[in-house]
């Protein structure tokens, strides 16, 4: 299987982070503009998805998957989202996202006094810790 | 490097893990250099709640990362529940009682019975309007806005002015809102 | 029960049908003997009063709010709340910021989505499902074909003329892909047959939702036979 990227966002729209492990499809418009397509989409789905839900008012947004992908969305209280691109077969990775959110975005970010929230993370630390998770999953493929 | 935390995945893993009048005699010294270069009380609180806010901001996440199991709060009762028995019970190792609501429901206070930070603290005369622990209400209203609450957070009472207790007052402003990303609707 | 709502999107994008199996409205009611109402946020949503934040619980069970988030003001002391006034034109939340209205019964109710709020829920699908095959990190991905919630999913299908078939079902539900085939059929025989339709306008065939329904049924049945025989080999 195949993790292709991560994305970051906060509350406010702005994206954290980005970080890609696999080759992926040009979609033929700028990063900013295709994030902000990524932020638009996952705050349209979040809404739907809680206004149509049979189940409670207050159902999460957690995933959708194609026919070659999957996106998997972890969104904390503070409203913190993790969007991470998969290929179609992964199964379910919440727990994964968790940790990545647990372990190393608050151990690595949070804890960095030098971090301004809200800004563009550019720890290398955060970014090494990342990638050996990522890539100690039995999935992971270069 | 190692990290000191990286084994104790839970909050009573690593209650210990600094002591606390290490942490007190910090606060203490960070309060009197405040003090030396600030001219008025009013600037010292102010910049105590702004320190706090900082921490604040942070703090939830690191509360939230340990706490799986605290969703998001739908009601400030249980907000105010959250806070006491788990926030404060974790980083400051008391749990302040809940008390005071206003009739709207919108407002309570926390009554400290102790306050970990003022444990060897005599205030000076010359600084009568000094809110010594004003680092605990900023903290609050951090951690809250990160959460969507809107609060505004004051004390009302400080042992350390001769009140019998500790009161800190929370008010609910408003629920704040994901932003809408732009160009949508 | 597995399926909770069929609905069917035009190639341009307009919600054509719509149909609920089921669809469980919670409620709640709560009393207030003296001024003022504690602890609810309301808001102005469109039609509705909402409450925003502020959920009445339940003394008996924890963590299952009588009243929750998203919930909508139904009825004050009995009668009805209509776009947001009571019948004698006073507006609710006035009715509610009033001492003497009080004591106050409040009852609230998880409104169903309304028929235009579909519209525009589909057509934000039907958006959405585009600009899933661009942001796809895969060559030649197609759209959407289930979205996860927590607690239910949303399948989806395109067929090659660009009609949508959207099943909102219960998480794990077997053999999905082949219901909504057999939505498709259903349309094509009774839809697309039926000399009276005129292409892409909402369908309003009889025998078109006999046969769904009979269809959904058949699902439940089977379904509920796949369940009883796995818990009886357990």
């Amino acid at each position: 299987m195949v993790a292709y990227n991560l994305y970051i966002f906060d509350r406010n729209c702005s994206c954290l982070f980005y970080r890609q492990w696999a080759k992926v499809k040009e979609c033929g418009i700028s990063p900013e503009e295709e994030r902000k397509l990524l932020y638009g989409m996952v705050y349209s789905l979040k809404s739907l998805l809680s206004r149509l839900s049979p189940v409670s008012t207050r159902d999460g947004f957690i995933g959708y998957s194609t026919d070659k992908y999957k996106l998997h969305i972890y969104e904390t209280p503070t409203g913190t989202k993790f969007i991470l691109n998969t290929d179609h077969k992964a199964g379910d990775l919440q727990e994964m996202l968790q940790h990545i959110y647990t372990k190393i975005y608050v151990e690595y970010v949070i804890k960095n006094p030098h971090y301004k929230l809200g800004t563009t993370i550019d720890s290398q630390l955060f970014v090494k810790e990342l990638d050996n998770y990522i890539q100690s999953k039995p999935f992971f493929t270069k | 490097m190692s990290r000191q935390y990286g084994s104790k995945s839970t909050l009573e893993g690593r209650k210990a893990s600094v002591s606390g009048e290490l942490f007190t005699l910090t606060y203490g010294a960070l309060v009197a250099q405040l003090v030396r270069d600030y001219e008025s009380d009013d600037e010292i609180n102010k910049q105590l709640d702004k320190m706090g806010y900082n921490i604040g901001v942070r703090l939830i996440e690191d509360f939230l990362a340990r706490s799986p199991e605290v969703g998001r709060c739908h009601d400030l009762k249980t907000t105010a529940d959250i806070l006491t028995k788990q926030g404060f019970k974790t980083f400051l190792g008391i749990v302040p009682v809940i008390a005071n609501w206003s009739p709207k429901g919108d407002e309570f206070s926390l009554i400290l019975e102790s306050n970990p930070l003022t444990d060897f603290v005599e205030l000076p005369d010359d600084h009568p309007n000094l809110l010594y622990s004003n680092i605990i209400c900023g903290v609050i209203r951090g951690a809250l806005e990160m959460v969507q609450l809107d609060v505004e957070v004051w004390f009302v009472q400080d042992t350390l002015k001769g009140d019998d207790t500790a009161e800190i007052r929370v008010r609910f402003k408003k629920k704040l809102e994901d932003a809408v990303p732009a160009g949508e609707d | 029960m597995g399926i909770y709502s069929v609905y069917i999107i035009s190639k341009a994008g307009g919600l054509i049908f719509s149909h609920d199996m089921s669809y469980p409205q919670g409620e709640g009611e709560v009393e207030y003997s003296r001024y003022p109402v504690q602890g609810l946020v309301l808001e102005e949503v469109d039609r509705n009063i909402m409450l925003k934040y502020g959920e009445v619980q339940n003394p008996e069970i924890t963590g299952q709010p009588v009243i929750q988030v998203g919930y909508s003001l139904v009825s004050i002391n009995g009668e009805p709340v209509v776009n947001k006034c009571l019948p004698d034109g006073r507006t609710a939340l006035s009715v509610i910021d009033d001492p003497s209205s009080f004591p106050i019964k409040l009852k609230f109710k998880r409104l169903k989505a309304s028929i235009n709020e579909r519209i525009m829920l589909m057509s934000m699908l039907h958006s959405i499902y585009a600009i899933s095959v661009r942001l796809s990190p895969e060559e030649g991905s197609k759209g959407i074909q289930c979205l996860e919630a927590q607690h239910y999913n949303i399948n989806c299908t395109q067929t090659r003329t660009g009609v949508k078939f959207i099943v909102v079902a219960g998480k794990s539900q077997p053999k999905v892909p082949e219901l909504l085939r057999k939505i498709y059929e259903l349309y094509s025989d009774y839809v697309l047959k039926n000399p009276f339709y005129s292409l892409d306008m909402p369908i309003k065939c009889e025998l078109f939702t006999a046969n769904l329904v009979k269809v959904l049924d058949s699902y439940e049945r089977e379904r509920g036979s796949i369940y009883s025989t796995t818990t009886a080999n357990n």
